[in-house]
């Protein structure tokens, strides 16, 4: 039986929350690699019990268009990983493409500061960024990339500088992305409390920002329990030829392959 | 009376694990800037042979009841820095609606409003502006949020005199370990 809670007044709750959050997070990443390898659709299906018709067609209309999957690990910042990987991964071999995001990428360090993000800290992450961006471009092989990519310390820096982005551009378009902020927050509000945090999960929003910021077309695939037998999908921006490929199931992106 | 001066960061090298991680390479750049660029009032090092774990010292605020006080604090970095915020607590006694009887303190930026891009010399200097500027709806003291908001003259009364009282229990504390064996 649980005890009953006797609230303490002197006791600091938000450390005991935050302990017990480390622990789930422990746990999550005991189990899962950062960003999996390739595997395929039949190992997806084993996340579902055999009753689950629905979701069990979604995997077969999945088969026909995709090649296969890598999981990302599920720790709120799965969206961001997913994208950077993919992205990284098809500039691997599209040089025309690598030279251009090079330079959008090297220039954004620059933008962030002027929009008001502290220089001493952007630099630290834009430097680490950079470095990944480097390798990509001197003969690097999807192994070594994914090796980087389960590479806690830099994955987690690579990530961090994602959400920089993006709160940088959503801060730059503020009078536009305004109107789709809930809450009455500021868009400022919003990028302190949903975007630059580690952990905090991505939605419509910052996919928009994220593709636009680095011009990046991506079509994320939609495997929900909606009754069409057929995975809905969008591109950001719309009507793009898509060079990224997410699935997302509820709460959760991961990596598809066409 | 006034203040002792307080051991500012200290000049002797730090040593660094073999093993250099982002966290680590993160603290000593962190460090590096609070010396080159320090800010007004506050001040803080790593201790000897722990870059994870810093002293750290703030004055209190001119024109605030804090005034005059030097504040000890303790700052635990884990290797999860910056991704997640380090453990600050408060050494010195404090009378502070957000400050726990523990030392810990209720600052939404060193919880759910973190942001991998403040650093060492940003978390000091937010805990330093928390004192002058107290969220008596999140109070971690009743008992200081509740004189803050009825009664200040006491408020500032009770701040006064943890105030003196971080001038003198600097004395005895000398359990850091500054002395090498």
């Amino acid at each position: 039986m649980a005890e009953a809670f006797n609230f303490d007044p002197d006791k600091n709750y938000d450390e005991a929350t935050m302990e017990q959050q480390r622990n789930i997070e422990k746990e999550i990443s005991a189990n899962q690699a950062l960003v999996s390898f390739q595997i395929d659709f039949d190992t997806v299906s084993a996340d579902y019990s055999k009753e689950d018709e629905t979701y069990l067609g979604k995997i077969q209309d999945l088969k026909i268009k995709y090649k296969c999957v890598r999981r990302t690990r599920g720790d709120g910042n799965c969206f961001y990983r997913a994208f950077g990987f993919a992205y990284l991964e098809q500039l691997l071999t599209n040089q025309v493409d690598y030279a251009r995001f090079k330079e959008v990428a090297t220039r954004s360090k620059d933008e962030l500061v002027s929009l008001g993000f502290p220089q001493f800290t952007i630099e630290d992450f834009h430097d680490t960024f950079m470095d990944v961006v480097e390798k990509v471009g001197t003969p690097c092989t999807t192994k070594e990339l994914h090796e980087t990519f389960n590479d806690q310390g830099i994955s987690d820096y690579l990530v961090v500088y994602l959400r920089l982005l993006v709160s940088g551009y959503l801060q730059k378009k503020a009078d536009f992305y305004q109107n789709f902020i809930e809450g009455g927050r500021s868009v400022k509000e919003f990028c302190n409390q949903e975007v630059e945090p580690m952990g905090k999960e991505s939605d419509h929003l910052q996919v928009m920002a994220l593709t636009s910021a680095l011009g990046v077309a991506v079509r994320v695939v939609y495997m929900d329990r909606g009754e069409s037998g057929q995975c809905n999908h969008h591109d950001f921006p719309e009507e793009s030829s898509p060079s990224v490929y997410l699935l997302y199931r509820p709460g959760h992106y991961d990596i598809l392959y066409s | 009376m006034s203040p002792k001066p307080v051991r500012s960061a200290s000049p002797k090298p730090i040593t660094i694990a073999k093993m250099s991680t982002p966290a680590r390479r993160r603290l000593m750049r962190d460090f590096k800037r609070l010396q080159e660029d320090p800010p007004a009032g506050v001040s803080g090092a790593p201790t000897d042979n722990n870059i994870m774990l810093w002293n750290a010292v703030i004055f209190g605020p001119h024109d605030t009841p804090f005034e005059d006080g030097t504040f000890k604090l303790t700052v635990e970095f884990t290797e999860e820095y910056p991704n997640k915020p380090p453990t600050v607590r408060f050494v010195s006694k404090m009378f502070h609606p957000n400050v726990y009887a523990d030392g810990s303190i209720c600052l939404d930026i060193l919880q759910n409003r973190w942001s991998p891009t403040y650093d060492a010399s940003a978390i000091l200097t937010s805990i330093q502006s928390l004192l002058h500027d107290p969220n008596p709806n999140s109070p971690a003291n009743n008992e200081a949020a509740q004189l803050y908001r009825e009664n200040r003259r006491e408020y500032e009364k009770k701040v006064q005199s943890i105030v003196q009282e971080s001038w003198t229990s600097d004395s005895e504390d000398e359990e850091e370990p500054d002395k090498k064996s």
